[in-house]
């Protein structure tokens, strides 16, 4: 073994060391990490897995979907048909996020291109630290991101997603509506009702007020009466 | 260089980053919420309408100009980036040059306003705030200073009630929502491409189908506005703040900020997004407030227009065209280098924004 092997090997020895004892005091400060990690990142990773698949084939969603728009006979199978409404636009929803992911990974791509091309690989000159290589790479990786947001084809697939996104939201909130009704609960409309009338209302008494004259009292009373108080 | 000590010193680097984030895991272990305090300068409450609160701030020094000011923030976000810690405040910093400051703040609006609009907004809560202040003070003018969309809301106040506004202050203001395409950086102006390349539709089916314009939505939005910066804020960025407990804390103030988004209220979204947004209604002189059009040529008020030269959320070009189209022939422009949210809370912009406001509203008032 030549010395500088050997004090490389030294080197490396005491930076695993170091890097070891790092991990140790890592994981004592983050008591409670193991259960944070399985609660946060468990759904992220199950969820990016759902993303790699292509969705259910057409014809299973066309059956659902036929079911789904089958005939309405009074309220029977109404639940049962909200339902497929839902796991419908929820599949559909996927099938949008998986056209956005699909755009939305291309300027990673183009990002490594291009950095792989301007890196200089001369031999015999040092090669950069690794906060100077990932500079440079994130500069270049937050143009490319920053041109495909303003192009066309991701302008298409990002609102497609926000529109496969509200229609799910909305066949949720008709099968909840469902649901409450059959227990007697107000549902979200009837809350959306009551506050547009107490909007509409306010509107009303506080016009009224203002076309009532206030009565003349000063300035300094009307402040030490009022502070701090609600003003209708 | 050998393998053998390109080795070691990827292994030495790759050593010295793990140490700074467990240090950066130690430091998020010991933090408390409370230690993390924005919007602190001292300040009373005077008034409070549904979820609206008008406050007065403590002075900090010798009165130097007698009109008060109001401060409007917009409902994106919140008014604390106004004030997020003592040393990079512009609400502390104006104190410091003797104004009378006011505070309307929206609080933070949830589905129960859904119904509200910029109307709302403009001609009740920001009406009854001035006469609020006007009976306080005993003035019959205010000066207002609008910050974002609170700038746009005050500068329709200033067109509809001329005779309650001795200044206009604006800061970072759209005026022409459709001038993003007048500015060649790359990077400015998502908000305005991105909100175009929906149809009217889409907004009233969002707003219907959560009440609100979501805050977490937006905050999806703005993110994608700078994505590495978002990508890396909370790992690579780590590694460069650790060492500095104020550079540490100055990191959480900002994340602290940028959590507090509340919902936007539905209806005036739509206005914000469709009459604005798309169809640009204030410059072409559509837009209506409570039955009557706001007609920028009959703000009368002396009026500063101050915006960030790389605002990468509202452009210059957005900003600037307020110019052309305004009243008043005591306009004047301010423009200071930095970013949207840089102008409050850049070391850079710190004085020159609060002394710029300052020594022009003394001159007038």
């Amino acid at each position: 073994m030549t010395q500088d092997t050997k004090s490389s090997a030294d080197a490396l020895a005491d930076t695993f060391a170091q890097w070891t004892e790092q991990w140790r005091r890592i994981a004592e400060v983050s008591v409670g990490a193991g259960e944070a990690w399985s609660n946060s990142m468990l759904p992220f990773i199950m969820t990016r897995a759902a993303e790699k698949r292509t969705g259910l084939g057409d014809e299973l969603s066309d059956a659902i979907e036929r079911m789904a728009q089958g005939p309405k006979l009074a309220d029977v199978w109404d639940i049962d048909r909200k339902l497929m409404a839902a796991f419908l636009s929820w599949t559909k929803m996927r099938q949008k996020l998986a056209a956005y992911n699909a755009n939305a990974s291309r300027p990673w791509m183009r990002a490594m291109e291009r950095h792989g091309a301007a890196t200089p690989t001369e031999k015999g000159t040092e090669a950069p630290g690794w906060r100077d290589d990932f500079a440079a790479w994130s500069v270049i990786a937050n143009e490319e991101l920053i041109r495909n947001q303003r192009s066309e084809e991701f302008l298409q697939v990002q609102r497609e997603l926000l529109q496969a996104g509200i229609e799910f939201r909305k066949t949720q909130t008709d099968l909840n509506e469902t649901v409450s009704g059959l227990f007697g609960l107000p549902t979200q409309r009837d809350f959306d009702e009551l506050s547009r009338q107490l909007t509409e209302l306010r509107r009303e008494v506080r016009a009224m007020a203002r076309d009532i004259p206030q009565p003349a009292t000063s300035l300094s009373a009307r402040a030490s009466e009022q502070k701090g108080d609600r003003d209708e | 260089m050998s393998d053998e000590n390109l080795a070691a010193r990827l292994a030495r680097e790759f050593a010295d980053t793990t140490a700074k984030m467990g240090k950066a895991a130690e430091m998020f272990a010991r933090t408390r919420d409370a230690d993390i305090d924005v919007g602190a300068t001292p300040k009373h409450l005077v008034m409070r309408r549904d979820k609206v609160e008008l406050y007065r701030y403590e002075p900090l020094a010798a009165r130097k100009a007698q009109t008060p000011v109001l401060l409007a923030y917009g409902l994106i976000g919140r008014y604390t980036m106004a004030d997020l810690q003592p040393d990079r405040s512009l609400v502390r910093s104006l104190l410091a040059e003797g104004l009378d400051l006011w505070l309307v703040d929206w609080g933070r609006p949830g589905r129960a306003e859904r119904w509200l609009t910029i109307d709302d907004y403009v001609d009740d809560y920001i009406h009854a705030a001035v006469e609020r202040v006007c009976r306080e003070t005993g003035h019959d003018k205010v000066t207002l200073l609008g910050i974002c969309e609170g700038g746009v809301f005050t500068t329709c106040y200033a067109a509809l009630h001329p005779d309650k506004v001795k200044n206009l202050v604006l800061t970072i203001t759209p005026i022409d929502f459709h001038a993003d395409s007048d500015d060649p950086a790359a990077h400015h102006g998502f908000l305005n491409v991105w909100t175009r390349s929906l149809d009217g539709a889409d907004v009233d089916d969002l707003v219907e189908a959560f009440g609100v314009l979501p805050g977490e939505f937006m905050s999806s939005v703005f993110s994608m506005m700078t994505p590495m910066r978002s990508l890396t804020k909370y790992n690579i960025d780590l590694i460069d703040v650790v060492d500095d407990e104020a550079k540490w804390k100055n990191f959480l103030r900002m994340e602290k900020w940028l959590a507090d988004r509340p919902h936007h209220p539905g209806e005036a979204a739509k206005q914000w997004l469709k009459n604005l947004y798309q169809e640009n209604q204030l410059v072409n002189g559509e837009f209506v407030l409570s039955g009557r059009k706001v007609d920028l040529r009959a703000i009368s008020a002396p009026t500063l227009n101050v915006f960030a030269l790389d605002d990468h959320i509202i452009p210059p070009t957005c900003s600037k065209a307020l110019g052309p189209l305004i009243g008043t022939s005591d306009y004047s422009e301010f423009p200071l280098p930095g970013g949207h949210v840089g102008l409050f809370v850049s070391s850079k912009s710190q004085g020159r924004l609060s002394k710029s406001i300052a020594e022009w509203l003394a001159a007038r008032d």
